[in-house]
């Protein structure tokens, strides 16, 4: 088991390497931007990245190295030359830099100068605050209404809440978004329109976060109401189950000793993979409702076309999404005893 | 309990078949297929096959509205914009092109709502389907060409400047003998407390040297009214004559924003007085009137070193429902045509006019005709033959119609069609679906079928190649490849690709680890079988059913991301797009909400039936559920 466990967190440790070096050099590999601001910023970033090993500085102009990516102003009679160094040398130093400094670049336009990593730290606490709200919400609603659902299989309630959550998995996000926008601030005027800004009073605040975590948490409940049903639907038809009331329970203690606990083995793994997941959030909503977490960093700096943020918020949706994946599998083998994670057949 | 009774003698039992031949018999029943068998258990699932049915309809609406539709979506034409659904003839009351607003302000001289300046209050006037003027009066801060009264605001920021004034900017010339006087009023605040009311003072300013001021009010926070005779003032002051201008001057403090507020500015002269008009002009009362009247009105002779704006001003709101169509297309502002244009059309036929008697024997003969009525006539003196008219007619002929036109789902903010642009943005994404789909099917396929009857290192080795690159969020390979690529058709098709197969690949591969040890595979194989027939003569058969559902399901999926990707700012140009126009019509939502309604309700129907032909799909292919109803 816990070779498994290591197997599998090193082999999502060389996926996760090998991704980044690609989107690394993909990125790189796109048209230079120039940083904004004046000299004195310009100087700062260019010399910021000489440093780092991703730009060449020389005295005078040289044309074996491509493009000039910009020219000092003469100081005292000496004017410095960048130019770009080539993106595989750019990318050994790149992970030099991370392993000696944990150094992520610098953005460019975005907020220039600024660490990629600060800017990141500076945002994910809404992102995350964000999905754990919605997660706690999402998931008692979401498995009470499959559980529920499912004992009354067949009936008018269970046709109706499959029905819904039908329905409701079939709509897009941005669409729920619009109409909950329209309803709620536009018609009825009861919540804000966009995500208060942090000095607003505490009321407002909590105020902005309803619209959020309803339509993040919408999905997720129908999802976990439809598998909460399916497996439980499934637990219930069981011989097992036959058995436990054959030998005298009553329906109730058949359920909840029985054909909850079994059903929950399935559901279990996707919670806490969801949890990780969802860090991410979604970048529609929090791009269409202004809230300032890393998904709306990603629209802002492909539209300031700072890729240097942009490739530091990609790092982390994919390791993101890397590590869910292996949560999900390893939890499988530690709730259900009987899968043998990595067993030789 | 009567059978448990009964007695059963030997001769109630026959023997079947003594004395027969045993043969094989034909069976009796249809062969079926596969795919038969599917489809018969699909049409059973209700529900599947109203999502079938919807999608269908959808499908062709897709195909066909485009090719059908001479609606214009290409051209921006932004007078049609933003006009109402329609459906039915206006008047209906439902879905009949008009459109209810509330709570607009009114703009009580014309006695028409104060819709944007582009429309005429003629137009406006006839386009009203109903109005209703609230009683109650609202005050607003911000200057309004259609509020009364109200007070001048004029603020000083202490940020900027240290004082601003506020003066007439007209010299006035004053005698100490015309009998000048000055009234002036000034707001109030009702709370007092957090009022930000500042230190101002009153002056008369004839030159720039501190002792060319005759001060009416020194420096204090006083808010009472003002009335001076200034004749009075300049004799105290031992002048005989002066040519000055009124100043308000307001103090900043260095923590806030400071005003005051003049309520009426009243400049007169007695019966001696020689520039009674100037007096008039530099007078006001109605601070909204005055501020708004910069260039004809007395708001000339004010000028304001800072910041000056309208507090309090009143103004009237009101509901009105408006026929959209007939505020764009209906009457027309007058046109003269000339004689040899309006004979032309009298010469076809279209209509027929008696100069002689004039405009009330116009009679319109045809729909072509493009006036309705004659307004007036010029006739010439000399000859006595007509010259021109002057015309009333409809804007659509104007604007290139032949009829006034409807459109189902209004135009957005470029004057299209929404009907025309939704579906033909749908084509697309169908196009883009189905290709994306047929080709992850294909190449899916053909990946994991090969990975999964060879197995082993070819196996393993394949398969840690899908690992690395279905860890990559899809969202990021999409915004890489539009980066590089462009964001153009074939780039979308090539990334979603990329990121669609690898689910077909799972799937064939899980399936051919299931059937490929199965002895039938065995049997063909020592029969000399290759492995191209192997794979798709006898395995791939089996796994069809799951694969065409995952395939078919893909098309939602591949809209969606595209829709998702347009809300990313990372949509698909050059093309018409669903999401681009979703996306884009997002902003407009609280002025026309159908922009976003009708697009959300064809995606979200989209979807639904999607998902329920796919799961009858599912069910029908799932040979465990075959004969279960």
């Amino acid at each position: 088991m816990g070779k498994y466990v290591l197997k599998r967190i090193g082999l999502a440790f060389v996926t996760a390497f090998i991704i980044l070096s690609l989107t690394f050099i993909l990125i790189k590999l796109l048209p230079f931007q120039r940083p904004i601001g004046g000299d004195a910023q310009q100087i700062a970033y260019f010399d910021k990245q000489y440093s780092l090993g991703y730009v060449y500085r020389f005295e005078k102009e040289m044309t074996q190295y491509g493009e000039l990516l910009y020219k000092s102003p003469s100081d005292h009679g000496r004017a410095y030359y960048y130019y770009q160094v080539p993106v595989l040398e750019q990318y050994g130093n790149w992970l030099k830099n991370i392993v000696t400094r944990w150094d992520w670049g610098y953005s460019k336009t975005y907020q220039p100068n600024v660490a990629a990593s600060v800017i990141i730290m500076s945002r994910i606490g809404y992102s995350i605050r964000l999905n754990i709200i919605s997660v706690i919400f999402s998931v008692p609603i979401g498995i009470l209404l499959g559980i529920w659902a499912a004992l009354k299989k067949n009936t008018l309630t269970d046709h109706t809440i499959s029905t819904l959550v039908m329905v409701f998995i079939s709509i897009p996000s941005f669409v729920l978004i619009s109409f909950v926008l329209r309803i709620f601030c536009y018609s009825l005027d009861w919540l804000p329109s966009t995500w208060p800004p942090d000095t607003a009073p505490l009321g407002a605040r909590i105020k902005g976060y309803i619209i959020p975590v309803f339509c993040l948490s919408f999905g997720s409940i129908c999802g976990y109401c439809r598998f909460t049903r399916a497996e439980l639907c499934e637990v219930m038809e069981s011989d097992y189950l036959l058995l436990a009331r054959t030998k005298g329970l009553t329906r109730r203690q058949a359920i909840v000793r029985h054909a909850l606990k079994n059903a929950m083995v399935p559901i279990f793994p996707s919670i806490l993979a969801e949890f990780i997941g969802i860090l991410g959030g979604s970048m529609i909503l929090e791009s269409l409702y202004g809230i300032p977490g890393i998904g709306k960093l990603f629209v802002l700096s492909l539209n300031y076309k700072d890729y240097d943020i942009l490739f530091v918020d990609m790092a982390i949706f994919t390791t993101i999404s890397l590590l869910a994946g292996v949560v999900l599998d390893l939890s499988y083998g530690f709730i259900d005893p009987r899968i043998r994670m990595g067993a030789k057949k | 309990m009567a059978e448990q009774n009964r007695q059963f003698q030997s001769d109630d039992f026959v023997l079947v078949q003594q004395n027969k031949r045993i043969t094989d018999k034909k069976l009796d029943s249809k062969p079926t297929t596969f795919f038969k068998d599917a489809f018969r258990r699909f049409c059973k699932n209700k529900s599947s096959v109203v999502g079938a049915i919807i999608l269908s309809i959808l499908i062709l609406l897709a195909i066909f509205v485009p090719l059908l539709s001479s609606s214009n979506i290409t051209n921006v034409r932004t007078s049609e914009k933003f006009l109402a659904p329609k459906l039915f003839a206006a008047g209906t009351g439902f879905w009949d092109g008009t459109r209810k607003k509330e709570h607009v302000v009114y703009d009580a001289v014309n006695g028409v709502p104060a819709l944007s300046d582009k429309y005429s209050v003629e137009a406006i006037k006839k386009s009203l389907v109903s109005l209703k003027v609230e009683p109650e009066v609202s005050y607003i801060d911000a200057a309004s060409q259609y509020g009364t009264g109200g007070q001048i605001v004029v603020a000083t920021d202490a940020a900027v400047a240290d004082k601003d004034v506020y003066m007439s900017s007209k010299p006035i010339s004053f005698t100490n003998k015309g009998g000048y006087t000055l009234d002036i009023q000034f707001g109030q605040e009702e709370d007092v407390n957090a009022s930000k009311l500042g230190e101002y003072s009153v002056y008369l300013k004839s030159g720039d040297r501190p002792q060319d001021r005759l001060v009416i009010r020194d420096f204090s926070r006083d808010y009472s009214p003002i009335s001076v005779n200034i004749s009075d003032l300049m004799k105290d002051a031992g002048l005989s004559s002066m040519t000055a201008q009124v100043v308000f001057e307001v103090r900043s403090t260095p923590d806030a924003l400071r005003y005051i507020l003049i309520d009426s500015v009243k400049l007169s002269g007695g019966a001696r007085a020689k520039n009674l008009d100037v007096l008039e002009e530099v007078s006001f009362d109605n601070a909204t009137v005055m501020i708004n009247n910069s260039d004809t009105g007395s708001m000339a002779y004010w000028a304001c070193s800072g910041r000056k704006g309208i507090h309090n001003s009143e103004l009237y709101y009101c509901d009105y429902v408006i026929d959209t169509y007939m505020l764009v297309y209906g009457d027309a502002d007058l046109v003269t045509y000339s004689a040899t244009e309006f004979n032309a059309w009298v010469d076809q036929g279209l209509c027929s006019y008696d100069y002689k008697v004039g405009p009330e024997s116009f009679v319109r003969l045809s729909d072509d005709c493009p006036i309705d009525s004659v307004e007036s006539q010029t006739v010439l003196t000399v000859t006595k033959k007509l010259s021109s008219v002057t015309a009333r007619g409809y804007n659509y002929r104007k604007m290139g119609y032949d009829k006034m036109p409807s459109f189902i789902l209004g135009t957005d903010a470029s004057g299209f069609d929404l009907f025309k642009r939704a579906f033909a943005g749908l084509r697309t994404s169908l196009i883009l679906g189905v290709c994306t789909a047929a080709f992850c099917f294909v190449f899916g396929l053909i990946w994991g079928s090969i990975s999964g009857y060879f197995g082993g290192n070819v196996d393993l080795f394949m398969e840690r190649f899908c690992e690395i690159l279905s860890g990559v969020p899809w969202i990021v390979i999409m915004t890489l490849c539009i980066l590089h690529l462009g964001n153009n058709f074939i780039t979308f098709f090539l990334a979603l690709c990329m990121t669609g197969w690898m689910g077909t690949a799972a799937r064939t591969r899980t399936q051919f680890y299931r059937f490929k040890g199965r002895e039938y595979v065995l049997a063909s194989r020592t029969l000399g079988s290759s492995d191209i027939r192997l794979i798709f003569k006898h395995i791939l058969p089996n796994s069809m059913g799951t694969i065409i559902t995952s395939s078919v399901l893909m098309i939602p999926s591949v809209i969606f991301s595209e829709a998702t990707l347009a809300y990313l700012n990372l949509g698909l140009q050059g093309q018409q797009s669903f999401g681009v126009m979703m996306s884009t019509n997002q902003q407009y939502l609280s002025i026309s909400p159908n922009l976003v309604i009708f697009p959300a309700v064809i995606i979200a129907l989209m979807m639904i039936s999607f998902n329920l032909f796919g799961n009858g799909l599912r069910d029908a292919f799932n040979p465990s559920l075959k004969g279960s109803d």
